[in-house]
């Protein structure tokens, strides 16, 4: 595949979050700011493209047998390296973002684009690859992110955009923005719009699950 | 449709309207003009809804989405803005009915999944209190769903004994029973989005008065509506749950009597 493809690919026509539905469970608990959003998009980009880098490095020396478990030690220690860094630098983030940070770690989409492009590719791209993926998930955590805060609290970055009626303002801030369901639904909506743009994006009859029967016990 | 003879989805949904003809008069009698106007606003949104997804899904329109108007007209929290009401009623038309495949397909009550938006949307603006007529205007409109056979008698049966029991422990049901048989008749005993298995039913009324009666006794504060729209919407999600309890013991008792 030629390389500026390995970038842009990921971005829309193979987005890990709204295609392959991986890495949803951080986008949706840390949305409900652009803020949190766009440190949580960095934060795993980052160490998505430093464990790719350092696992493609030393593909031909990782015995299969072992290879996850020495990728999660790899992406572990960068984990834990991004959360120092965050809490030394941006305290006051990373006090919100709690364990989140965390649990890039056990991200789906880390362990998906180390064990299926980067473990059987040379660095760059395996490089370009994890930039890419990054920048698709940055993508839609950013998107939702800024929906949810416009709406739930009328500011984006903290800076009000649309005066609440608490403020004296004319914008009823919708509530339900700042609930877990609402990412829920802005990521349905989204893969919808999508799916329907780009119908090449629907999943064939054929992955469809089996149907199985009930069991009559 | 190939449905044959007189019974098919525009029937039903024709004589639930008719069912219903009581709370509706009652309510444009109380509310008058201004009632009027809020019922033309849900109807005009809920079947513009059913007019795009007729052109774009060539999914036929249903005048279900009267029902759903005329639920939400008396439901609907008060002084919501023009925005935030369309914003809601969209959602409940199109997410919970149209967005399945149509009344009929639909998984929960539009109406309530609209009005669980506002509730959880917008905390702030006060939900309706009924008057007391529109409790007593309930039981004919579940009179006639029962005599025509589109409401099931074990829900309504089921969801009355629960709130009369919940009445005989002391709790105050007598406050909110406009609410509760409004609710009742608006959005539980909708025959779609209720369970379908005849002890299901039993089950699905029996919880609907067990969480009215929960909530009253639990819940400091609640508006009598809110407690009753709260009330249908976790029945209705518990509806498969009902049909799945009433089939497994079927099952039980056909494996004991046959081996």
């Amino acid at each position: 595949m030629a390389l500026p493809r390995l970038l842009t690919l990921p971005l829309i026509g193979r987005n890990p979050v709204t295609v392959q539905i991986l890495g949803i469970c951080s986008s949706l608990a840390v949305t409900t700011s652009l803020e949190t959003a766009a440190t949580m998009a960095v934060s795993l980009t980052v160490v998505l493209v430093l464990s790719s880098l350092i696992i493609s490095l030393i593909r031909r020396h990782l015995p299969n047998s072992i290879r996850l478990i020495v990728q999660i030690v790899i992406v572990a220690s960068l984990v834990i390296v991004i959360d120092q860094i965050l809490q030394a630098y941006l305290f006051a983030i990373s006090q919100r973002l709690s364990v989140f940070v965390g649990l890039i770690t056990t991200n789906c989409l880390v362990l998906g684009r180390t064990e299926g492009f980067a473990r059987s590719n040379p660095p760059g791209p395996a490089m370009l690859d994890a930039l890419g993926n990054g920048l698709g998930y940055s993508l839609i955590l950013v998107a939702v992110g800024a929906v949810r805060e416009l709406f739930g609290q009328g500011t984006l970055m903290g800076l009000t955009v649309l005066p609440t009626v608490d403020q004296g303002g004319w914008f009823t801030p919708l509530s339900l923005m700042l609930l877990a369901p609402s990412a829920f639904f802005l990521l349905g909506f989204v893969v919808w719009g999508l799916r329907s743009l780009y119908p090449e994006q629907q999943e064939a009859p054929e992955t469809e699950p089996p149907s199985v029967a009930e069991a009559r016990t | 449709m190939t449905a044959r003879g007189m019974w098919h989805r525009e029937t039903v949904a024709e004589l639930l309207l008719a069912s219903l003809l009581p709370v509706a008069l009652v309510w444009l009698g109380l509310a008058g003009g201004a009632g009027l106007l809020r019922l033309a606003v849900f109807l005009v949104v809920a079947g513009i809804w059913h007019v795009i997804w007729m052109l774009a899904r060539a999914q036929p329109p249903s005048l279900a989405g009267t029902v759903t108007a005329l639920a939400l007209a008396v439901l609907a929290p008060g002084d919501l803005g023009l925005l935030a009401l369309i914003l809601s009623t969209s959602f409940g038309v199109v997410v919970a009915e149209l967005a399945f495949g149509g009344w009929g397909r639909n998984v929960l009550n539009p109406a309530t999944v609209a009005l669980a938006f506002m509730g959880f949307g917008f905390p702030a603006a006060p939900w309706p209190e009924l008057p007391v007529q529109i409790g007593w205007a309930a039981l004919p409109a579940l009179a006639i769903g029962l005599g025509t056979g589109i409401m099931a008698p074990g829900l309504v049966l089921g969801a009355l004994l629960a709130l009369g029991a919940g009445w005989a422990a002391g709790l105050p049901v007598a406050a909110v029973f406009p609410a509760a048989a409004g609710v009742l008749a608006l959005l539980v005993a909708d025959p779609v989005a209720s369970a379908s298995t005849r002890l299901g039913r039993w089950l699905n009324g029996l919880l609907y008065g067990g969480l009215v009666s929960l909530f009253l006794a639990l819940w400091t504060g609640a508006a009598a509506v809110q407690l009753a729209v709260y009330a249908a919407l976790f029945v209705s999600l518990a509806a498969p749950l009902c049909d799945e309890i009433a089939i497994t013991l079927w099952l039980l008792q056909r494996k004991r009597r046959h081996g």
